[in-house]
């Protein structure tokens, strides 16, 4: 489990350090946030292709796991 | 809708800031297409953004969205051919056709209903095991052609013979010259897959708070051999003025798997690992097994400055059961250790087996991932950094990097170019093959030092040999040896003396790979989008993190190809919001002359070509599904007939019939899209994807096996798909007065569906075409003319249609060309409410039999596979409901609902009677 240890800190220590770089934000500053392109999926159909692409060809784990399905990818 | 009107936006699409990507997306893309300038308006955008929640991208790629998003899909997989150092490849490479729909509805400002449906259609070659190239794991397999004996390709051996080793376990072959020398090549051992579906589909509800959402949902995955049932629960809390969100997710997902294992191979695969877990039905051998997958994950979205923000997410799931992959095998070279060290150094023989592969019962794997997004405002594009890395406890650490750039372009454009590496280190029991130091089986001895023997029918009781030779019990007593099937007793290799685990999968290897690729979207007026993207990937055991993995013979390429329909309902205003339907209740919408703007919109759901639209730029969007499915008792003409009839006379004169279908099922899914240049005149395109499936038994009566010729074989079916023909239509109105309306279609068929797909080969038999009826679609070009009347009088509406194809080619590439339709149908309606219709129809359909025939070779195992047991004449009821959505947030959906029952069916020669149709339909008119 020192794998799982690794993980937690690595997050909190992102978490924390992001936390403290970031600068107020007000609402009416957002417009560039806003905009299509700095979405974080952007094109998620795409996407979602990508992912069952990899996941039949790849091993490695998801960080979105939750969603589940995929079938068996056998081939 | 360009970048103009973007820029009055910025700054006020203000409280958006952390929201899920699809949602801002699609705010912003509702923005640019409604003039934002009045206050109630802007009000109202701000009031709807506060209660937009990013987050549900845990659940669903296109979840959020606030006013209803429909989309569809269509990608394709395709592999490059595969290194078999120098065996004849006829292999066809892997393909996967992938068709996807999603969509997402809101029920009230903050509640969401979600779908998604994912159908594939894979077929080709893949890899069943890994072998030594020394083993010679391909057979040749030669035809007689006019010229002589060819080869025309190999057929994979999995339990191939006279593979030697040298004293240091290295595999020997002849080389150019002649000379037995060290060889270590590997090589992979491809087996054909005849075309099999899945199809998967789940449902979300989603609920927003101002700073919060929870979303959860469930679905199915269903293959012929492997079922799967997942659910999952999400949300999503904003923090700190939503400069920060919490996501959160967790998951389960069961699994059954019940692999039908490969007939022909099956045979030479060792498969004692798992003797429990087989059952033996109908001639095939089932490999059933369960298994669970628990997930959670969590992430975090932080915004850093006005134009950056990160994105973490960490992921845990815990696998648990059969996790093997049930389809693979592991190469085991058995060597005598009493050959081996008897001091000599000629070669050694290897016993080739093939063991299928044993993974450990659970595995943890962890993920996480990072991703930096930068406004660039240089060129108003974003730059998109990805890393993630994962390890699992199978010893498999991956790392990944990817980048994009997005670029806004003029013109509603967007372009994405995208580059990802990927590196992952082997599983700790992953190998090529492995060599093990005993006999796959040898003698038994008894504690006295002899031979035994036993019973091949009551293997329980053991036997001997004197000194004579005479067979004698353990007592002594000599036994009637010719009452009695007696062989050498033998015993199994020792699995304690092999690995515990063990895999040639390529994909647990080591291994690295490169991809590349674009997106291109473009943003129409109306919410509608097209999207388009390609990607290449290849796989290179070179291109591993820190060295080689040393197993480049596994090395092979790919590209995907996916094309999209995007509609944002908020944004596609109908541009008659009060529905077709109304008109039916208020004549005041009547002319003076008596001609009305409308039609309504309530023929029957499994009619075509019957709705036109009526205003200038209107446009419709559809979606139509058809099932229909044949089975039952094998029918000539109008009566049902015995297997011994069609054994003697479904096939011809010189073929007895030994196969016979039990069922098919096809499944059509049509996208329906319309637009009117004109009041006169529409235009109608219809993209065509289709699933079949078919299973066959055999007759009774049928004349005995002869070898080398196609038998179907245990409980497997046929499936294939996806992309079946292309329809392309005019419809012309011909003539309207006060409640009646006459109007022609002249339609094209394009043959965009192959008839050409092949049952896989069979070692050294060729599989040849699949039956006519499986095939996607006409392979040649059709016209396709109706004509349609339509009436309606108060709550009452009537019509009549005849319509036809006639193929405009004498055969397809294929060689055939299926028989000419013709089709009249006549119906009447009601509306039984200002929403709700109900239709009645008697429909008359004839089809000719096929003419001409295959071209290629064609097994012709039964009645299917002759070209004049197809069409006949068919008389069904249709009974239907149609929902037009007069008004509220759904205003301008149309749904219809058709049941056609046969009453009467007359068909060409031989064929399974049809059992019903459904059809459904839906269509949103703006």
């Amino acid at each position: 489990m020192r794998l799982k240890r690794l993980f937690i800190l690595g997050l909190t220590g992102i978490a924390l350090l992001t936390l403290s770089a970031c600068a107020s934000v007000a609402a009416w500053e957002r417009g560039y946030l806003a905009k299509p392109q700095m979405a974080i999926d952007p094109n998620p159909l795409q996407h979602h292709i990508q992912l069952h692409n990899y996941f039949s060809r790849e091993a490695a784990a998801s960080t979105h796991s939750a969603d589940g399905g995929g079938g068996c990818g056998c081939y | 809708m360009g970048l103009k009107q973007e820029k009055p936006l910025q700054g006020r699409v203000s409280v958006v800031c952390l929201n899920s990507p699809q949602h801002r997306h699609s705010r912003t893309q509702t923005r640019l297409s409604q003039p934002v300038d009045t206050a109630s308006k802007a009000l109202k955008a701000l009031t709807s953004a506060a209660i937009v929640l990013p987050g549900l991208m845990l659940s669903s790629a296109q979840a959020a969205d606030d006013g209803g998003r429909i989309n569809f899909q269509f990608s394709r997989y395709q592999e490059g051919t595969r290194n078999l150092f120098g065996a004849p490849n006829n292999f066809d490479p892997i393909r996967a056709d992938v068709l996807h729909g999603n969509g997402l509805f809101p029920l009230t400002d903050r509640a969401k209903f979600s779908f998604n449906y994912t159908q594939d259609t894979w077929s080709g070659a893949t890899p069943i095991t890994t072998s030594p190239l020394a083993a010679n794991p391909y057979q040749l397999i030669r035809a007689n052609t006019p010229s002589g004996t060819t080869v025309v390709g190999a057929s994979p051996l999995i339990f191939p013979r006279g593979l030697l080793l040298d004293r240091d376990l290295n595999p020997l072959r002849n080389n150019s010259e002649g000379v037995l020398a060290q060889d270590t090549r590997s090589v992979l051992v491809l087996a054909s897959a005849s075309p099999e579906t899945r199809h998967q589909a789940n449902f979300g509800l989603g609920y927003e708070w101002d700073e919060a959402a929870i979303n959860a949902s469930a679905g199915f995955s269903l293959e012929n051999d492997y079922r799967s049932s997942f659910g999952n629960l999400g949300g999503r809390l904003d923090f700190n003025q939503k400069l920060t969100t919490v996501k959160f997710g967790a998951g389960y997902t069961s699994s059954n798997i019940s692999a039908i294992l490969d007939h022909d191979a099956s045979p030479y695969l060792t498969k004692t690992a798992f003797d429990r877990q087989i059952e033996r039905r109908g001639g095939s051998e089932i490999l059933h097994g369960e298994r669970q997958d628990w997930s959670a994950n969590l992430g975090l979205t932080q915004v850093l400055n006005k134009q950056a923000l990160v994105d973490a997410n960490f992921g845990y799931t815990h696998s648990q059961g059969f996790l093997e992959n049930p389809y693979k095998a592991m190469t085991v070279i058995f060597v005598d250790p009493d050959i081996l060290n008897n001091g000599q150094t000629t070669p050694v023989p290897g016993d080739v087996r093939a063991l299928l592969e044993q993974r450990p019962g659970q595995r943890n794997q962890f993920a996480f991932n990072t991703k930096y997004i930068q406004h660039i405002n240089l060129l108003d594009a974003a730059l998109h950094l990805d890393y993630k890395f994962t390890a699992d406890d199978w010893g498999i650490k991956t790392h990944t990097f990817d980048a994009s750039w997005v670029q806004p372009l003029p013109f509603g454009w967007m372009f994405t170019p995208r580059i990802r590496y990927y590196s992952q280190d082997s599983a700790s029991f992953y190998n090529p093959y492995l060599i093990s130091q005993q006999n796959f089986s040898r003698q038994a001895f008894d504690s006295f030092g002899r031979e035994v023997w036993v019973d091949s029918l009551n293997p329980a009781t053991e036997y001997f040999r004197d000194a004579n030779f005479n067979l004698v019990d353990g007592a002594g007593n000599p036994v009637n040896e010719a009452t009695l099937l007696v062989e050498p007793k033998t015993v199994a290799f020792d699995p304690g003396l092999l690995p515990g685990n063990f895999s040639s999968d390529h994909r647990l290897a080591g291994f690295g790979a490169l991809s590349g690729g674009f997106t291109l979207s473009r943003q129409f007026a109306k919410g509608i989008a097209l999207e388009a993207g390609f990607e290449y990937y290849t796989r290179a055991s070179g291109f591993k993190l820190g060295g080689g993995g040393g197993n480049g013979f596994a090395d092979f390429d790919y590209y995907v190809a996916n094309a999209a329909l995007k509609l944002n309902l908020e944004s596609m205003s109908p541009s008659n919001p009060l529905g077709i339907t109304l008109h039916g209740h208020h004549r005041s919408h009547v002319k003076d002359d008596g001609s009305s703007d409308h039609h309504r919109h309530n023929q029957p759901a499994g009619l075509m070509y019957a709705h036109m639209l009526d205003k200038p730029g209107q446009f419709m969007v559809g979606y139509r599904f058809m099932y229909s499915r044949q089975d039952g008792r094998m029918h000539h003409g109008a009566h049902a007939v015995s297997d011994q009839t069609v054994v003697d006379q479904g096939c011809n004169d010189e073929i007895l019939c030994r196969f016979t279908p039990t069922y098919m099922n096809m499944r059509m899914h049509m996208l329906d899209l319309m637009y009117a240049p004109t009041r006169w005149l529409n235009l109608m395109v219809m993209p065509t994807f289709m699933d079949m499936d078919m299973n066959l038994r055999e007759l009774d009566g049928r004349p005995p096996r002869v070898p080398g010729v196609h038998e179907h074989t245990g409980i497997v079916g046929h499936s294939t798909g996806v992309i079946g023909d292309t329809l392309m239509a005019a419809l012309l109105k011909l003539y309207q007065k006060r409640g009646h309306r006459l109007h022609a279609s002249l339609g094209l068929s394009a043959p965009s569906g192959k008839t050409d797909i092949e049952l896989r080969r069979i070692f050294q038999i060729d599989g040849g075409a699949i039956h006519f009826g499986m095939q996607l679609g006409s392979g040649t070009w059709d016209f396709v003319p109706s004509l349609t009347y339509t009436g309606e009088y108060d709550r009452w509406s009537w019509g009549a249609q005849v319509s036809g194809a006639k193929r405009m080619e004498k055969q397809n590439d294929s060689g055939y060309r299926l028989g000419d339709a013709f089709q009249a149908t006549t119906w009447g309606g009601i509306d039984l409410s200002r929403w709700l219709s109900a239709t009645v129809r008697g429909v008359y359909t004839v089809q000719d039999r096929i003419h001409g025939d295959f071209n290629t070779f064609n097994a012709r195992i039964g009645p299917m596979d002759f070209p004049r047991n197809y069409g006949g004449e068919f008389w069904n009821i249709g009974v239907g409901v149609n929902v037009n959505i007069p008004g509220g947030r759904f205003v301008g959906n149309h749904l219809g609902f058709e049941w056609l029952q046969p009453v009467h069916t007359d068909v060409n020669g031989f064929q399974l009677s049809p059992k019903g149709a459904l059809a459904a339909s839906w269509s949103y008119t703006f």
